[in-house]
Formats: C-alpha cells, structure tokens, sequence
C-alpha cells in the first residue's frame, strides 16, 4: 500500500514537471475528473465562472461536491478527516485553518515551479507554509483591515473646536488606537449614534485582541507556544476594548457582532470609525446598499503604543494527499491562482496576493477616475505592509474559543482584565501543554 | 444434525441487528472514545487510551459544572412556564363552544416552525440596535436607551426563555388538553350538586386527573429542553462571557469546532446523567398520580 503511494507520488511528480514547464498541454487532462470543495459566496464566485476555461484548456472536468462558508468547509473536512474519505483533490483552504488540517493536503513546494512561488507576495507565502510545507497557493482574497470612517465627522468646525478644547489636540482621522478611543467616546450618542464598534465574539474578537497586543508591543504565544498575551501589553490592549464599551460608545449589542453585523452597522451610517476588511469598500460607499456612501474615508489602520499591526488572512487552494490525479489538481489551483485568473478577482474589489497584480491594480486607480477606489487601494496597500497571519499551529482556533469567553467577561464587567487574562492564559497554557508543546 | 437457531430468534434478528448497527455500536464507540483524547482531525488519538482523564477533566472543570447548572435551571423555568401557560389555555380552550378545532390548529403553529428559524426570529427581535422590542420600548417612551437584551446576563436567559416557552407551550396545551377531553362528566356533575366551588372542583377533582398528562409532558419536555441547543446557538452562541452556555452549546463546541471528540463525549455521559434524572423523577410522580386517581401505579 504504502508503495504504491510512494509510487503514485514518484508519477504525480512527474507529470507536475511537465505542467510546471509550460502551460498544460490541450487536452492533457482528458477523462479526468477532479472533485473540489470549495468556499461559497457570490464574492467568490466570479472565480469559479472561468474553471470552464481550464476545463476547456485541458480537456479535465471539475466537479464541485461542495460549496459552503469557510467554517461550515472546515467541520465538512474534520468529518472527512475522521471518516477517511479525503481523495477529493481540491479543496479552498484559509491561513488561518490550515495548520489544522495535519497530513491532509501535500506540500505544493514539490509541483509548484519556484519561479511561480517566487511571483507572490513572501507575506502571503509564509503564512502558507506550515513545518517548512507549502500547504496552498494563494488566491486573490487576501484580508488585512484598516479604518473606514466617516468623513462629515471632520469637516464640522463647531465639532473641532469643542474636541479641540476637551481632549487638548486638533481633531483628525485618528493615527493611534488610542485617538481612536478618545474620538469613539466624543462622537458616541448612544442609541443613535456610535463611536466605534468591535467584533465581540468568536475568533473575530481574538483576532481583533491579538493585532492589538502585539501593536502594545506584546504577543499572542511565545517561540515555545506558551500564552504570554497577559502581559502588561495585553492588559493594555484589553483595556481599551473594555474602555469604550464602560463608555457606552460601542453598540451594547457589540459583544454579539461579527462581520456582518459590524458592516451593517457601518453601512447604517450609525458608526464613526470602523476597523473593518476589504470586501466591504464597494458596498460602504454604494448608495444602493449604505447611507454612509459619499461620505466614507478610507485610511491606513491606527497603530499602537509600539506598532503599527494587521493581523491577515488569506484564501487558497490546497491539494489533497489522497488525489489520484494530482498533477492535474495542482494545474487547477496554478490557474485558479495564475495572474489572470487574480486580475479578474480583484477587479471585483477582493486584494490580490501576487506582487504584480498589486502593483497593476494600484497603477489602475490612480489613473482611473473613481477617487474612492484609489484612496481604499492606496490604504489597504500601506496597510499590507503590516500584515501578518495568525500563529501557524493546530490550535490557534481552538484557543481562540478559550480566550474569547473571558475577553467577554472583562468587557461585560464580570472579571477585572487582568484575571479574564490569567484565566484565558490559564486555559490556554494548558491546551499546549495537553498538545505536547512544553 | 445441524441445531437450527429458535425461531423467534430469527425472527427478531433483522431488529436486533438494526438496532445494534444504528444504536448500540454508535453507543459504545462513543463511551470508549471518552477513554481516549480523540481529535476528529487526528484519527490516530483514537487509539490512545487516556483512561478516565477526560472526566477527571470535567469534573474539576468550572465552566462545565456552570454550563450544567445553567441547563438545570433554564430546565425548571422553561418546564413551569409552558406547564402553567399550557393549562391556562388547555382549560380555557376547553370551554370554547364554537371554533374549537381551529383554535386547537392554530394553537400548534409554533410547533411547526424550525428551531433554528425560531432562534432567527427571536434573534432579530430582541436585537438591541435594530429590534423590534427596543423600537416598540422607544417609540412608546418607556426607555430612551437600547437594552442588551442579548447581552445583559438575566436578559440573556429570558429571552432564550421566552423564545422556547413560545415555541413550545403548546406542546402542554394540547397533552393537557387531551386530558380535558378524557375526563369522566360524573365526578364533575357530582361536585356541583355538593355545592363545590369551581376552585375546589378544579383542585380536587380536575387536577388530579390530569396529573398524569402533565407528568407525560413533563417528561418529554425534559427530555428535549434539555438538549436545548438551536434557539439558543442561533440567539447567543452561549454568550457573551458563557453567561448563557449551555450542556449543548458547550458540547458541540468542543466537538466540532474544537474538534475534541473523546472529551465532548465524556461531557456527553455526564450530562445524561442529567436527563435519566429528570426521567426517573417524572415517572416516579406519573406512578403517584395514577395510583392517586384509583389506576394502578
């Protein structure tokens, strides 16, 4: 058994040779199927439109067994991690889910050519690579936040003046998160009007506490994996959470949030300053969708007392070590992830994750007409430069759920930060020990 | 010469392999992967026996014990609520002349919605931005703030609460309406000639005899309020800050997002204790109201 994988894998690299030569021979793939599990969403569809043209280019067929959000993907794929049937050979995959998935999919370094790895952003690439494995090739999702705002906050002399004699500096579009907070309880009505907003709930909100602490100069885990995020840095950046909610100039409601509710909210026009992701620019500044559009100012994220931080994700595709036909499989993702196939994704307003699309978008926007677009663009470029991923290790999602019960607890009021900390490093501490860290 | 196999043995085999296919094997792979650190996505932890780790886990575990006595409680409003909303409109559906079979289909309306579309519903209307209470709350004068109403602790657990009586009061009304039905004219009439008041006919006479069908309904209820787990996973999540977890929500979390198999299941017996419990104390009292009523026990 074990030989004849060896020997499938011997094969597979063979022809993976061929596809990383050149182009994919027409017709080169005829009769093959390739089965896919996918992520669904009408933001990622327009992707999914041009498998035809491989299919045409190759002669193979992609069939999609299924086409779900990334955490309902994530529990299909531990059921069929559990149940062993995993020969399905494309799947989408995340940064921050991939080091979960331990043996599933192969090591893309081994198919792909280095000159293609070499073409995307090295950020993007590392957070890929999981134990020295590249475990998927990026598509064109590529998430880091920075800070909407809404523009009219800014232009009210009256509003400047009384900031001004309050809080002793002229008001701007905050560059601290600190400024942000003072800002969030100036311009807070509440309940008609809010400062700001956080995702309050689930890894949302470890992420959103993560970026933060390491902003204050902190971090999540240390080099041994060890929780170290109730440091001082840590206490620092939970306070400010904890800060603004006592202040009433977050939405009562925000410990509930996550995404939507929070681009809902913005879209309200209800909200001043909002850290919030890409995909939601077009539709913040569409009067179809948002009574803010017109109004909406796109900046660079606030930095903390020592950095200026994004904690990141990214889409891929990954193949799987099951897959029969993996040379055809790695020449699906190489198209879904090739330079066209991102040019034609971020035209949508999704960011790319190969050197070249970005600096094409970029030059496009500036020369193009739509003044907003430009000025998201140019934002979520400078904010790239701070990007980085989650911790690449099997349990970040499950510590997650540890940590964010107590981040609650501190902002609710029903413990002080620092024991919601300890008891979240407590909790967390003991799930690395249990998966054999330390 | 061949011993053939009894033939009521045989005839019962099919069942008995269908049920050891569908139940028992199920049943015990789950009680012996409670022994093990089982992680679905590393099906080799399967075979690693832990012993009684997992449970030695649980039981020191304080958001465990939280999450179980949070379920005992939720249990005991939920079930007293429905109990006495169901017999409100069990006895005043019962002296309803015209129009009854109508008002008794519409009255199972809300058992016929989805959970989960009922978590939804609930959701929105006690969202404390855009909901429809604190509009109602607003609009009226009574409040000029927004009330967490998914947020505060208390009333978190009253709107979980409010949402699952609404779903399933019903359930009461209609067993104990069928208890209405069933009830025998004479002691009744019995009671009116003696001069009872309708009180005293209520709580001794009609009472009792329903005793029985409520205990039934009890029991069921038990059962399925305390694997609560749609509305309130659609409502909070268990949130925020665990203030509304319960045995279920915790559970699947740990199973499925946590991927922590072996301990979910080990959470998993615990809690049956739980609902055995609850059993036993229904069928016992069933047992009492039969025998009160001159039935055998």
């Amino acid at each position: 058994m074990k030989d004849l994988r060896a020997f499938r894998m011997l094969m597979a690299s063979v022809a993976a040779v061929g596809v990383g030569a050149g182009a994919s021979a027409a017709g080169e793939f005829d009769g093959v199927t390739i089965q896919a599990k996918l992520i669904g969403g009408q933001q990622y569809e327009g992707l999914y439109a041009r498998i035809a043209d491989w299919e045409a280019e190759t002669g193979g067929k992609v069939e999609i067994s299924s086409k779900k959000s990334h955490f309902e993907i994530d529990r299909e794929i531990k059921s069929d991690m559990a149940a062993g049937t995993t020969s399905w050979c494309v799947g989408s995959n995340h940064s921050s889910f991939a080091p979960q998935y331990e043996g599933l999919y192969v090591d893309l370094n081994a198919f792909v050519p280095a000159e293609t790895v070499a073409e995307f952003v090295p950020g993007n690439i590392n957070a890929s690579t999981v134990g020295g494995e590249l475990l998927m090739l990026p598509r064109a999702q590529f998430d880091v936040s920075v800070l909407y705002y809404l523009k009219s906050n800014y232009e009210d002399a009256d509003k400047s003046a009384a900031f001004k004699e309050e809080y002793g500096y002229d008001l701007a579009v905050p560059e601290t998160w600190d400024q942000v907070k003072d800002q969030a309880i100036f311009f807070a009505d509440p309940p008609n009007f809010y400062g700001t907003q956080y995702a309050g709930k689930d890894e949302a909100i470890v992420g959103r506490f993560y970026e933060m602490v390491v902003a204050e100069g902190g971090n999540y885990i240390d080099e041994t994996n060890k929780p170290i995020f109730n440091s001082e840095a840590g206490q620092r950046a939970l306070q400010w959470f904890v800060d603004l909610y006592e202040a009433k100039a977050v939405p009562a409601g925000t410990t509930s949030y996550v995404w939507d509710d929070l681009g809902q909210g913005f879209a309200s026009g209800t909200i001043a300053l909002n850290l919030d992701w890409p995909g939601w620019a077009g539709f913040f500044n569409d009067p179809e969708s948002s009574k803010a559009a017109g109004n909406v100012g796109v900046a660079v994220q606030p930095m903390g007392s020592a950095a200026r931080t994004g904690w990141s994700g990214h889409h891929g595709f990954s193949v799987t070590d099951d897959c029969e036909n993996k040379d055809a499989a790695v020449s699906l993702v190489m198209f879904l992830t090739s330079e066209e196939s991102q040019l034609a994704e971020s035209a949508g307003g999704s960011l790319p994750t190969r050197t070249a699309v970005w600096a094409t978008n970029v030059e496009a926007a500036q020369n193009g007409d739509d003044a907003f677009r430009a000025e998201a663009l140019a934002a979520f470029a400078e904010g790239a430069k701070h990007a980085f991923a989650v911790p690449p290790i099997p349990e970040w999602g499950e510590s997650t759920n540890i940590v964010f019960p107590e981040l609650q607890a501190a902002i609710v009021g029903d413990k002080t930060v620092e024991e919601a900390l300890n008891d979240a490093a407590e909790g967390v501490d003991e799930l690395m020990r249990e998966a054999g860290y330390y | 010469m061949r011993r053939r196999l009894p033939e009521w043995f045989v005839l019962l085999l099919p069942a008995f392999i269908v049920i050891a296919a569908v139940v028992l094997i199920p049943l015990i792979f789950s009680l012996y992967s409670s022994f093990t650190p089982y992680k679905l996505t590393r099906p080799s932890t399967l075979w690693r026996w832990v012993g009684t780790y997992n449970y030695q886990k649980i039981l020191t575990d304080a958001n465990f014990w939280a999450a179980f006595g949070r379920t005992v409680l939720f249990l005991t409003i939920v079930l007293n609520v429905e109990l006495l909303l169901g017999l409100g409109i069990a006895l005043m559906v019962n002296r309803v002349t015209w129009g009854q079979r109508t008002l008794r289909t519409i009255l199972m309306f809300p058992m016929m919605f989805s959970p989960i579309l009922v978590g939804f519903q609930f959701k929105f209307i006690f969202n404390d931005n855009v909901g429809l209470v604190n509009n109602v709350l607003q609009s009226l004068g009574i409040t000029d703030m927004a009330l967490p109403w998914l947020v505060d602790g208390r009333l978190a657990m009253f709107s979980i609460v409010f949402a699952e009586v609404w779903m399933s009061t019903s359930v009461f009304a209609i067993l104990i309406l069928a208890g209405l039905f069933a009830m025998p004219r004479d002691p009744l009439e019995a009671a009116e000639v003696d001069g009872c008041t309708p009180w005293q006919t209520f709580r001794h006479i009609t009472l009792p005899f329903l005793m029985p069908f409520i205990y039934i309904a009890m029991t069921i209820r038990s059962l399925d309020v305390a694997r609560a787990y749609d509305i309130v996973q659609i409502m909070t999540g268990g949130g925020p800050a665990r203030r509304t977890e319960l045995l279920w929500t915790l559970m699947s979390r740990t199973g499925y997002v946590d991927a922590r198999m072996g301990l979910a299941n080990a959470m998993g017996y615990v809690s049956i204790i739980l609902s055995i419990l609850f059993t036993i104390y229904f069928f016992r009292k069933l047992s009492a109201a039969r025998a009160e009523i001159g039935l055998e026990g």
